[in-house]
């Protein structure tokens, strides 16, 4: 688990699966105002420790998919079981909850760009009631297993690469020990070498159990790491991984 | 706040306003009420008696009146007192007044009022049944325009209510506008911040208090600045104001009414992010 990333300095491996299911999609469907379908009969089972690429191409429906996976979305039709929860079902009060064990990582980084990189850190752990004190230890713990040195903590985001920025982001995502990370477009900003690293990255929090899910448009990335793919292609899945 | 500065300053400038007119509007019946309570002490009820009344009826009269409830004393004025006094008060005009005679001058009873009847209505009330007594010619006292200006501090002290309460409408109105302008400057924190999974009320407990302190600054400001004119007027003006109505005791807003002053503001402003947050951003 992540939490063993931010514990102990540890050498990437081979993700594990468990067999046990994490996310699994019955029946799904959702359509926007406007009578915009955007998934139609959706149903897969992700594993627990699985790195699973969601592909098609724009519109396909796979930002859908990963907001309907966290609750910002609710389906029209079926079921949604997100770490045992009924994520359809659950109650308002708990979205958040659901939310903090799963990362988000987001094509645009989502990163506060008026405050600095310790800040938008911080920030999320005061959200999840951790005590002031232990909070700085916790930032520069969590900043040092994505690969970033202390140096960028007073630098507002906009000052660091898009590298960097969105290794700012996996950091926060990462922040609670999540049990699964959602990314979606996480290297669409990015150049080839940096796409790899932040890939990298994401294989190394994979192979300590984390469940990965990259939503992405990118076939080469896709062919490169030889991952289970769901591919889209306009709100349906075309060939189950 | 920082980050919305003119418009919070706009808005806490608009609330200290509002309130300013609010507490002016109780500050001024506070201290005519003083200056009533002063006037009243120096009212007095005059019965002007009837040509003829004899010396025995007239020790009758001062014992019957004693014994009448809400009057403290009743003194008799002879007509040859009421002639004395009146050349004593025109001691100036020595020649003209030399002609006159007591009988001009009619007698009367100066009558001074226990404390607690020294209200508007009572004194009325007293000077009705004392005008039936048959050897008394005319009533006189100063209760009418009294009762007036009882009447006129009656309706301001409304009236600073009624408008008060209008006030907390415009406050309210003028928060939640302000609160939700800041919302809209913060909708995307506000969004990442429900994305990675803070609570509701993580995310909305600083718009209330943002919405709180502006109504709490703009109140504690209009007390203020009501505070620096109040004692400006102390010093500056009352002295002048005193040569013609007497001595004047100013008072400012006791401290209850200031916190409840302060209250209003702190409970409008929380209101205002109240309505401003009715509907969060659906994330």
């Amino acid at each position: 688990m992540v939490s063993s990333l931010l514990e102990v300095k540890t050498h990437p491996h081979e993700g594990v699966h468990t067999g046990s299911p994490m996310i699994q999609f019955f029946q799904v469907y959702k359509t926007y105002p406007g009578n915009i379908t955007a998934l139609t009969n959706i149903s897969f089972k992700i594993e627990k420790g699985e790195f699973v690429f969601v592909t098609g191409p724009s519109g396909a429906g796979k930002t859908t998919l990963l907001k309907l996976i966290i609750r910002v979305e609710r389906p029209d039709q079926g079921e949604i079981l997100v770490n045992k929860r009924n994520v359809g079902r659950l109650r308002n009060s708990q979205v958040p909850f659901l939310r903090r064990e799963v990362g988000f990582v987001f094509q645009d980084f989502k990163l506060l760009n008026n405050k600095a990189v310790y800040d938008n850190i911080a920030l999320v752990l005061r959200a999840f009631g951790h005590k002031k004190r232990e909070i700085p230890k916790r930032v520069r713990q969590v900043l040092r297993v994505v690969g970033l040195e202390d140096w960028v903590l007073k630098q507002p985001p906009l000052k660091l690469s898009g590298g960097e920025q969105q290794r700012v982001a996996i950091a926060r995502a990462l922040l609670n020990t999540p049990a699964i990370i959602l990314a979606d477009e996480p290297t669409g900003n990015l150049d080839p070498g940096l796409t790899m690293e932040i890939m990298d990255l994401l294989e190394k929090v994979n192979a300590l159990g984390t469940t990965v899910v990259v939503a992405t448009h990118d076939t080469t990335l896709v062919a490169q790491y030889k991952k289970r793919t769901i591919p889209l292609y306009r709100g349906a899945v075309v060939d189950k991984g | 706040m920082k980050e919305n500065g003119p418009a919070h300053f706009l808005s806490i400038g608009t609330i200290t306003v509002s309130f300013f007119l609010f507490a002016s509007l109780l500050l001024l019946p506070l201290n005519f009420i003083s200056l009533l309570e002063a006037w009243e002490k120096k009212v007095q009820i005059i019965l002007y008696l009837k040509d003829g009344v004899g010396e025995k009826r007239t020790i009758q009269l001062a014992g019957e009146l004693h014994r009448e409830e809400g009057i403290r004393e009743a003194r008799y004025i002879s007509q040859r007192m009421a002639m004395e006094s009146f050349q004593r008060d025109l001691a100036g005009y020595g020649g003209v007044l030399k002609g006159l005679k007591a009988e001009t001058f009619p007698a009367s009873f100066e009558i001074t009022i226990k404390e607690r009847f020294r209200t508007p209505g009572r004194i009325r009330s007293l000077a009705a049944r004392l005008s039936k007594i048959k050897e008394v010619e005319e009533v006189q006292y100063g209760g009418l325009w009294l009762e007036r200006f009882s009447l006129f501090l009656y309706t301001l002290r409304w009236g600073a209510w009624i408008l008060g309460g209008i006030l907390v409408v415009i406050i309210v109105s003028v928060t939640a506008n302000t609160v939700r302008l800041t919302l809209y400057n913060k909708r995307g924190e506000i969004e990442i911040m429900k994305l990675v999974g803070a609570t509701d009320a993580f995310v909305k407990l600083p718009f209330y208090l943002e919405g709180g302190l502006q109504g709490l600054l703009g109140a504690g400001g209009s007390i203020l600045l009501l505070f620096v004119l109040f004692h400006f007027f102390s010093l500056k003006v009352a002295p002048y104001v005193s040569l013609y109505f007497g001595q004047l005791r100013l008072s400012f807003l006791p401290p209850n009414l200031i916190a409840w002053i302060l209250g209003i503001g702190v409970a409008s402003g929380l209101l205002g992010g109240l309505l401003s947050l009715r509907k969060p951003a659906r994330i």
